[in-house]
């Protein structure tokens, strides 16, 4: 049993060691591969793909968040007779939390699956080998190019949820609640700040990140057979879908900390 | 057979691919124990063996796709198989690699497959000069006028011989085979034995091929090696592999099984079917 257990601990341990060192070596990489020209057309590429094909469902998903924010915070003001600072309240909670996350969320399904898709059949094709044995690096050939497009795609898709989270909250209060609207958008630009779009997009460099660099590794370790691609795209999504939250919880952290020490009045006021 | 192995530690030396002590495990599962061989310059060394017997994972670590258990693997004196992947590149330009199932890439055309390795490893300036070369790889493989073509669009064969197009698009001085003709017809077979055959006489490649197929192997081989429980069993040129005194040498060569698995075989599985009542009887 003991036994059982410490073979389980190494094999963990061995996993989160080669998943650093695949972090380590794409890193590494990239810094190298920016002073490249011939890295461009491969991310451009990738951008198109990734990017554009992203773009209806993430404003789609928006919107719905704005409007269901906007339903279910109405009321509650309405009954202090507030509802004007409605636009505040989901503004504030669509570009900080919601936009960013659930809009990293769906790219980790549609986005992060496909790559694990790709790469794990090119890897179950021996492509991956293919690329090798020609004498270049997969990492920077096939990796790179995915990692830095979903890095730099990223915070613009979520300035693209932000958007559409916040024209549909203020087409349910607005227009179907009939909150006044100016008072309407004038709390709303006073209560949100630069600052708090600002968290949601740099938010984005890191969702981004995270996605492809998880996705393109469980492709490049999948397991052989149509079966091994199919478990290693659920356990992208599941592995990228945890680490959004988990990322999400330590920067909200790491910005609060920065918040008070640029400015450490302002929470007094 | 233990002659064999002395006479290649001798002449170490002249091998352009010389591996040493090679044993490669997956967890429990030894595939190759304590392989030693020299690939000689300009000839063309054919490993047979039955199928799972290692022979693919033997023919990686030739250019280190996989890396030894314990061992070592030279090319041309130096050793290889401790080197970064980052140095493994510069390596791996001397070589050819025709995987298995052909391993184009799916997304790229068959001119985009050829020129990969070019794009890679040159500065390409004048886009009519790589075109000119990819035409005249495809001439090789009496492919040209596919380059257009998409992997998903051609045949097995078709698809092989692409692929050995791009192998060889880097002027490589080894090149190695992973069954160059499973799957294909006799005639198909046929052409990729004769193109073994023309780039190693024609260009004086050194060639590794791993197969199953003994007419290929007859044909093209200098010298046949043969694979069997992760040891080489049997070394030497056709003739000697043919007079082979080893029965499981001559069982693999003839295709066939031996006397005890024909009549475990014969006494299987044969009574089983006519106890099942077909489905449609059930009524
Ligand atoms: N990546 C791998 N992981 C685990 N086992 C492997 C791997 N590659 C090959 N093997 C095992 O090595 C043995 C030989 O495989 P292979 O070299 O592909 O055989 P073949 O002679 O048909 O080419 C098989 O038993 C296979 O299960
Ligand atoms: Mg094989």
């Amino acid at each position: 049993m003991i036994e059982a257990m410490g073979a389980a601990t190494v094999e963990q341990l061995g996993k989160i060691g080669r998943f650093g060192r695949f972090v380590w070596q794409t890193m590494l990489v990239s810094a190298r591969s920016c002073l490249v020209p011939g890295t461009y057309p491969l991310i451009w590429t990738q951008m198109n793909i990734i990017g554009v094909r992203s773009v209806p469902v993430i404003m789609i998903t928006g919107a719905f968040v704005g409007m269901t924010l906007a339903v279910q915070t109405y009321d509650q003001l309405a009954s202090f007779g507030i509802e004007e600072r409605l636009g505040v309240l989901i503004n504030v909670s669509v570009v900080k939390e919601l936009g960013p996350v659930l809009a990293a969320v769906m790219l980790a399904g549609r986005v992060g699956g496909a790559l694990t898709a790709e790469l794990g059949t090119m890897n179950v094709t021996e492509q991956i080998d293919a690329v090798k044995s020609m004498g270049t690096d997969p990492v920077q050939y096939l990796v790179v190019p995915r990692v830095l497009s979903c890095l730099l795609l990223t915070p613009l898709i979520i300035i693209y949820a932000d958007l559409m989270g916040v024209l549909g909250g203020y087409f349910v209060s607005v227009i179907l609640k009939g909150v006044n609207s100016q008072p309407y958008w004038s709390f709303s630009a006073s209560g949100v700040e630069l600052w708090d779009v600002s968290i949601g997009v740099i938010k984005g460099f890191f969702f981004g990140t995270a996605i492809a660099v998880i996705s393109c590794y469980k492709g490049f370790t999948c397991k052989e057979g149509a079966h091994g691609v199919g478990q290693a795209c659920t356990e992208a999504f599941v592995a990228g879908f945890i680490s959004i939250l988990a990322l999400n919880l330590a920067l909200a952290m790491v910005f609060k900390g920065i918040y008070y020490m640029l400015w450490p009045l302002k929470s007094l006021i | 057979m233990k002659k064999n192995t002395e006479k290649n530690a001798a002449n170490a030396a002249d091998g352009v691919v010389v591996i040493k002590n090679l044993t490669k495990k997956f967890g429990n599962n030894i595939v190759l124990d304590d392989v030693s061989l020299v690939i000689e310059k300009g000839k063309t060394t054919v490993v047979i063996g039955p199928s799972g017997c290692g022979k693919t994972v033997l023919i990686k670590h030739l250019i280190v796709l996989l890396r030894p258990s314990s061992g070592e693997v030279y090319f041309k004196k130096r050793r290889i198989d401790n080197l970064s992947e980052y140095e493994l590149n510069r390596i791996r330009t001397h070589y050819g690699f025709l995987f298995q199932s052909g391993a184009l890439f799916d997304s790229l055309s068959v001119a985009e497959n050829i020129m990969f390795p070019i794009r890679q490893h040159y500065k390409i300036t004048k886009r009519s000069g790589v075109e000119e070369l990819v035409k005249i790889k495809l001439m090789m493989v009496g492919l040209d006028g596919f380059q257009h073509y998409y992997p998903a669009n051609l045949s097995g064969g078709q698809r092989k011989r692409v692929a050995l197009a791009r192998a060889i698009a880097l002027n490589p001085e080894v090149v190695l085979y992973d069954e160059p003709t499973t799957g294909l017809d006799p005639i198909r077979a046929d052409v990729i034995n004769e193109l073994i055959l023309k780039l190693q006489r024609g260009l004086g490649l050194t060639s590794v091929v791993v197969t199953h197929d003994m007419t290929s192997a007859y044909k093209i081989a200098d010298r046949i090696i043969m694979l069997h429980d992760g040891k080489i069993i049997a070394d030497g040129n056709p003739e000697h592999i043919r007079n082979h005194p080893n029965p499981v040498v001559q069982q693999f060569i003839n295709g066939r099984l031996s006397e005890e698995d024909l009549a475990v075989l014969r006494r299987s599985g044969v009574d089983l079917q006519t106890r099942l009542t077909p489905r449609d009887s059930e009524q």
